[in-house]
């Protein structure tokens, strides 16, 4: 028994790279996780009582298993889906871990987005070289899009939260402007046109959506942990994030360091915008709106433990989530997945206090319990 | 701690033990067939083009015993409109409606896949990606002479007294062209009858909002036009047309036409609706389906000649009007069904009318309308 | 006799260590109570649980005789308990008054009533001669003053004991005398004061019993008046401390670092006025003066944590005016800073890091931008082992977890040892306890012996008199005098720094 807890301790401790009380740490995220699924069930229960343990067992395994059997598309499909938000969590663990709150990887993102659409649909080059050069500029538009707050917030100390925000409504309409001006769709008028079939990153199996940018998705969660806790460029930046006066102290260019930090977070989310934007039959609206894949972002984050490794798993499990919410229908509102969703963010951010008011709590169960027995101590003794 | 864990343990096998059961088997009586209804980005509740067709679903089912509901997609792309199409039809629903141009290529797509599976794709007509229509035999596409309605709407406006109108579309798709052309085109129409000697839709009132959400923007945008003198806005819009509602609302006197379905329970400012017969053309459909008459691999296009637009004509479906009625109506509506009156359809043919009907052309008008 | 604090058998465990063990403490009423011991000792763990802060895992409280039980601060402010932190809790955009009845405000119809509350402070003011502004801004008055609206937020609300927690760690030698006066007053009046401190002189001049505590456990409880400061001093250390810091002669080198014509000024104020002087190898330099007269600002400006305005840096005769701070350092610079968890510590880093944090990026630690863990952690535990840096896990813990003392020994080992030709040290000891001082003049020594420069800036004059060889007393942003230390007195100094007297003639060099 105690072996097997070694091990499992030790696999965990391999994929959060921490080697100390892993359980513990992540245990806020379970609780949060608990919550959110007790809620979806109340939700359940009111709106179609006697569909709730089907719709529970979709919402939970409909993923995996349906209609008895393997549920493979249901599978490939969530991971398709979490590679956006795995990305954009990235962007924005990585921008915390160095002290910036990226709020801006929407922004980011449909700039990345832009730029691989446009490549995507005006330029001609043979098949592998289309998609990877769009993509890569698309890194390249996040990359300097990020920047922007970057070099605004080192050079004059402009809050990168409030330059972000803005910064994301001015994509919103730049990418409008821009979709109808180079890459509107004639017939519809209503959106960008399809990228060219060069253009379309490859699939990992002809029939399912999953493409190789889950694996890029993966591979760059594991480069941002490597980047941050293995490099000295990794070291100097979460040293500007822990105490920007000790680094400067420490003979560090703090400037420098904020600069590139939310351009690498730009980076990220520019590669989520442009592989969410090479897909088969995925065009950009003439509708302003900012994407919520960036603040999704935020909380794959929080629910990741600000950790790269964990923006993975948390990706994977919110994609799980939505996906267990689509296969609820139609007994029930794919929405109730959104709000189990967004009541596990609520409880990650607060499980914190919440776990301080269970500490509190059970202290004073446990003097109750030894005045209790001092007590009966005392009775004994008469 | 460990009682922490306990209880975790307890929680996941709680789920275990529920994750067992059964589904329904697919029903192959087609008088049993069930309808489902994709929908888009929007809701079901979007007060206009999806709300429409749904309610249309809805009326259907309940009159006839039918079992119906309707699904969303994960996300905006081909890909999960066809996965969503897929759940559907494994969940056992043998009809599929999908209202809107986005669905084209995912049809095409299913179509061939599901041949025991209806489609009826509204709006639109399923392509491979080249806008080259391709219908297979199980799939019925289904377009409105929206230009017909906004041709109605403009009509009655004008010949109800109002002189100065606009135009707010919400993105400058073909359905929301043709509203537009046609709103202009009634109303000049309505003009030349009235012997006015000028008669001007300016420019600067006929605009694409941009999206068919509702937003504070949006409201300004009509706030705008409502304060340089307009008196009524026809807003095809979706949801965003409740801004423009909101707007009016805000103003004395000032009103507004609706889309889609008849909306004059969103806000006393509504005068009237140009209508699209989703509700109907759905039912017809269905109903075609359900008694083996199904005529699918074609596209259909409705107008006043099908009773399938025009604007409501119920009880009290003129108390908003000042002088127009149903007898007005009645009239210019027979003349637009017996095909005795032509209506424009295009920006270039909207141009070519108003000058027929001795107008001058505003500047601009044309690639206004195009939406460029 | 009945106390009136009586603390029994209270045991506090975190994980491993015990920060109190079996302790007694007895506080008769009317008395001012010392406890003594070193950072670490368990001084803060055993108010925190008299206030409330923290529970105890054992024990028992008595107030009068009778049985307490002390949940929150709520319940000590309800038993007449108050307390001043180290780290004053006040609401910095609010006025004086406000922050003196925030929590016990009179309402009269929904709007703050002041009236009774000024009648009331005015009297205690008057009373115990703690002359403050009532309508000042709190960031606009002194840390002394504020300390004094801490005290008065206590006599507010009728405390009949006052816990001071290192009331003097920030003050000023005059602030000390006042606040010394102050306290003797609250003991004429009947109040029953508990001052934390590991100042012995101020034990000595203020208190009437001391308790001392070392590692968590309670050694005695002594009469101040029967024992002297070095007998109090070895109960506190666990062994004989010596208080004089023995030198050996050194001859004095090169010019290591001059300063020339230095001006520091933001746009509302001058700083540093047109300062020069000379560091030599093999000296240890004192910069003496009253907390705020630049000595903070002049520092920054020479390792490049602040612009300054006009002047020039010559390190053994490089010009190092526009260098960045890291081209400093590895020209052989090192630096103890004032603020040692804001500048000298990424707090959340642990121990190896910190420890590697200005020359990581060097070849022994990197190669191809990799940093290499087992050399980082080779390095640091040579250091951990030289330096006696005692933490719970060694290489990986986290700093924030350290003991101050720990945290200034890291620093200090992280300094030193890094090839450098001068050392500059501010406040190297604020906050540490007689041992870990004791240590710290050691090293300071010892670089001047190895022939480096020393340029030590410090608030306690005593210090400065003990460990300098020369003296420069800096004045509203200028230096006022440059002895030696062995021709200076306290009281020259002293006059000096309150900007009384100045030399008429001082170029900075040794003079």
């Amino acid at each position: 028994m105690e072996r097997i807890r070694n091990i499992l301790k030790k696999c965990l401790a391999f994929i959060l790279g921490k080697s100390k009380s892993i359980l513990v740490t992540i245990k806020p995220s379970l609780i949060a996780i608990c919550m959110g699924l007790i809620a979806g069930i109340i939700m359940m229960l009111i709106f179609n009582p006697s569909e709730t343990l089907s719709g529970l067992r979709n919402l939970l395994i409909g993923v995996i298993y349906r209609n008895n059997q393997l549920n493979l598309r249901g599978i490939l499909t969530t991971l398709h889906h979490s590679t956006t938000i795995i990305l954009t969590g990235i962007a924005v663990v990585f921008a915390f871990r160095t002290g910036l709150f990226n709020i801006g990887a929407s922004g980011q993102m449909m700039m990345g987005a832009y730029v691989t659409v446009h490549v995507g649909v005006l330029w001609s080059l043979p098949a592998p070289f289309h998609w990877i050069v769009g993509i890569f500029l698309g890194v390249v538009a996040g990359t300097i899009y990020g920047l922007i707050p970057g070099i605004l917030k080192a050079m004059r100390n402009v809050n990168e939260v409030v330059t972000s925000i803005m910064l994301n409504w001015i994509a919103a309409s730049l990418l409008v402007y821009l979709v109808n001006r180079n890459v509107l769709n004639p017939f519809t008028q209503g959106g960008s046109q399809n990228i060219q079939p060069t253009a379309i990153i490859p699939r990992l199996f002809s029939n399912y959506q999953l493409t190789i940018g889950f694996l890029i998705a993966i591979a760059m969660g594991i480069l941002a942990h490597f980047l941050l806790y293995r490099t000295t460029l990794g070291f100097q930046l979460r040293a500007s994030g822990f105490n920007v006066d000790g680094s400067k102290y420490a003979g560090m260019n703090t400037k420098r360091n904020i600069i590139l930090s939310m351009g690498i977070s730009g980076a990220f989310a520019g590669l989520a915008g442009a592989l969410l934007f090479s897909n088969y039959g995925k065009t950009l609206s003439t509708e302003v709106h900012v994407f919520m894949e960036g603040f999704e972002g935020i909380s794959v984050a929080l629910l990741g433990l600000g950790e790269p490794i964990g923006a993975i798993i948390a990706g994977i499990f919110l994609s799980y989530i939505k996906q267990g919410g689509f296969y609820m229908q139609p007994a029930f509102r794919p929405e109730i997945s959104d709000m189990i969703i967004g009541v596990i963010i609520y409880f990650t951010a607060i499980s914190l206090a919440l776990q301080l008011a269970l500490k509190k709590y059970s202290g004073k169960i446990k003097t109750f319990i030894k005045r209790k027995h001092l007590t009966t101590r005392e009775e004994d003794e008469q | 701690m460990k009682k922490f864990w306990l209880f975790l343990v307890l929680f996941v096998a709680t789920f275990t033990l529920v994750a067992c059961g059964d589904d329904d088997p697919l029903d192959e009586d087609p008088t049993n067939f069930k309808i489902a209804m994709v929908t888009d980005v929007g809701d079901i509740d979007d007060k206009s083009f999806n709300q429409g067709t749904w309610e249309g679903i809805e009326a259907y089912g309940d009159a006839n015993d039918k079992e119906y509901a309707y699904f969303r997609p994960s996300s905006v792309s081909t890909a999960d409109y066809i996965e969503t199409i897929d759940l559907a039809i494994a969940e056992g629903y043998r009809i599929i409606v999908t209202p809107g141009f986005l669905f084209e290529e995912a049809i095409h797509d299913v179509q061939f896949r599901h041949p025991g599976v209806y489609f009826i794709l509204i709006d639109g007509a399923p392509h491979s990606g080249d806008f080259t229509p391709d219908i297979a035999s199980n799939t019925l596409s289904i377009f409105f002479n929206e230009h017909e309605s906004g041709w109605l709407a403009g009509y009655a406006a004008v010949m109800d007294g109002y002189e100065s109108l606009g135009y707010l579309g919400g993105m400058a798709v073909p359905a929301v062209v043709r509203f537009g052309v046609g709103f202009v085109a009634g109303a000049y129409y309505a003009a030349y009858e009235l012997e006015l000697d000028t008669f001007d839709f300016e420019t600067r009132n006929y605009a694409y909002l941009g999206g068919f959400s509702p937003s504070d923007e949006h409201k300004n945008t009509a706030l705008a036009m409502y304060n340089r003198g307009v008196e009524v806005i026809h807003a095809a819009a979706g949801g965003a047309g409740n801004s423009v509602m909101l707007a009016a609302e805000e103003l004395d006197d000032k009103w507004v036409i609706g889309v889609d379905i008849d909306q004059r329970d969103e806000s006393t400012r509504v005068i009237t609706s140009a209508l699209k017969g989703l509700g109907i053309a759905v039912q017809t459909a269905l109903d075609d389906i359900y008694e083996q008459e199904f005529e699918g691999g074609r596209s259909l296009t409705l107008g006043a000649s099908e009773d399938a637009v025009g604007i409501p004509t119920g009880t009290n479906a003129f108390d908003r009007m000042n002088t127009f009625d149903i007898d007005d109506y009645d009239r210019i509506y027979n003349m637009l069904g017996g095909k005795v009156l032509n209506v424009p359809k295009t920006p270039q043919e909207l141009v070519r009318y108003i000058d027929a009907l001795g107008y001058s052309v505003t500047t601009g008008l044309e690639a206004k309308a195009q939406g460029s | 006799m009945t106390y009136k604090i009586e603390m029994r058998n209270i045991t506090k465990r975190f994980g491993n260590l015990t920060a109190n063990d079996q302790v007694n403490l007895q506080v008769k009423k009317g008395e001012i109570h010392a406890i003594l011991g070193e950072n670490g000792a368990g001084k803060s763990t055993l108010m925190s649980i008299l206030f409330g802060l923290i529970p105890a895992d054992e024990g028992d409280i008595f107030i009068d005789g009778k049985q307490v039980h002390i949940k929150t601060p709520n319940d000590a402010n309800r038993l007449g308990i108050g307390m001043v932190h180290q780290h004053f809790k006040l609401v910095e955009a609010f006025r004086v008054i406000d922050n003196i009845i925030l929590g016990v405000e009179d309402v009269n119809k929904g709007l703050l009533s002041y009236q009774e509350a000024r009648t009331k402070i005015n009297e205690l003011i008057k009373l115990y001669g703690l002359n403050v502004e009532l309508d000042a801004l709190i960031r606009d008055i002194s840390v002394g003053q504020q300390q004094r609206v801490e005290i008065l937020k206590m006599l507010y609300r009728d405390s009949e004991i006052l816990i001071f927690d290192e009331p003097t760690a920030v003050l000023t030698p005059q602030e000390i005398k006042e606040l010394i006066a102050i306290m003797k007053g609250f003991s004429r009046e009947g109040k029953t004061i508990i001052l934390i401190t590991h100042k012995l002189n101020e034990i000595k001049q203020v208190a009437d019993r001391c308790t001392v505590l070392r590692r968590g456990k309670m050694i005695d409880t002594v009469n101040v008046i029967d024992v002297s400061i070095n007998e109090m001093a070895d109960m506190m250390v666990g062994r004989e401390v010596l208080f004089d810091v023995s030198k050996a002669p050194q001859a004095v080198g090169e010019s290591i670092l001059k300063v020339h014509n230095l001006t520091v000024k933001s746009p509302e104020q001058t700083f540093v006025k047109n300062v020069s002087f000379e560091v030599f190898s093999g000296e240890i330099l004192g910069l003496a003066g009253i907390d705020g007269n630049g000595q903070t600002e002049l520092i920054q400006a020479i390792t490049g944590l602040r612009p300054f305005q006009e002047g020039t840096l010559t390190f053994k005769g490089i010009d190092v005016t526009n260098m960045s701070i890291r081209e400093k350092y590895e020209l052989g610079f090192a630096h103890i800073p004032e603020d040692r968890q804001r500048y000298g510590l990424i707090l959340d880093f642990d121990l190896q890091s910190n420890l590697v944090l200005q020359n990581f990026y060097m070849e022994k630690f990197q190669s191809k931008f990799m940093l290499k863990f087992d050399r980082i952690r080779e390095h640091s535990e040579k250091l951990i082992n030289r330096f006696d840096i005692r933490s719970e896990k060694g290489p990986s813990t986290i700093v924030r977890n350290m003991s101050g003392g720990n945290q200034q020994k890291a620093i200090l080992a992280r300094e030193i040892q890094k090839p450098h030709h001068l050392l500059i040290a501010v406040q190297p000891t604020r906050g540490l306890d007689v041992g870990a001082i004791e240590n710290i003049h050691k090293q300071l020594i010892d670089e001047r012996q190895k022939g480096k420069a020393v340029l030590m800036v410090s608030l306690d004059i005593d210090e400065i008199m003990d460990v300098s060889d020369r003296i420069l007393v800096m004045h509203e942003g200028e230096i006022v005098a440059n002895v030696l230390a062995k021709d200076a007195n306290i009281n020259e100094l002293g006059l000096y720094m309150l900007g009384e007297k100045r030399e008429a003639n001082n170029d900075g060099a040794h003079s």
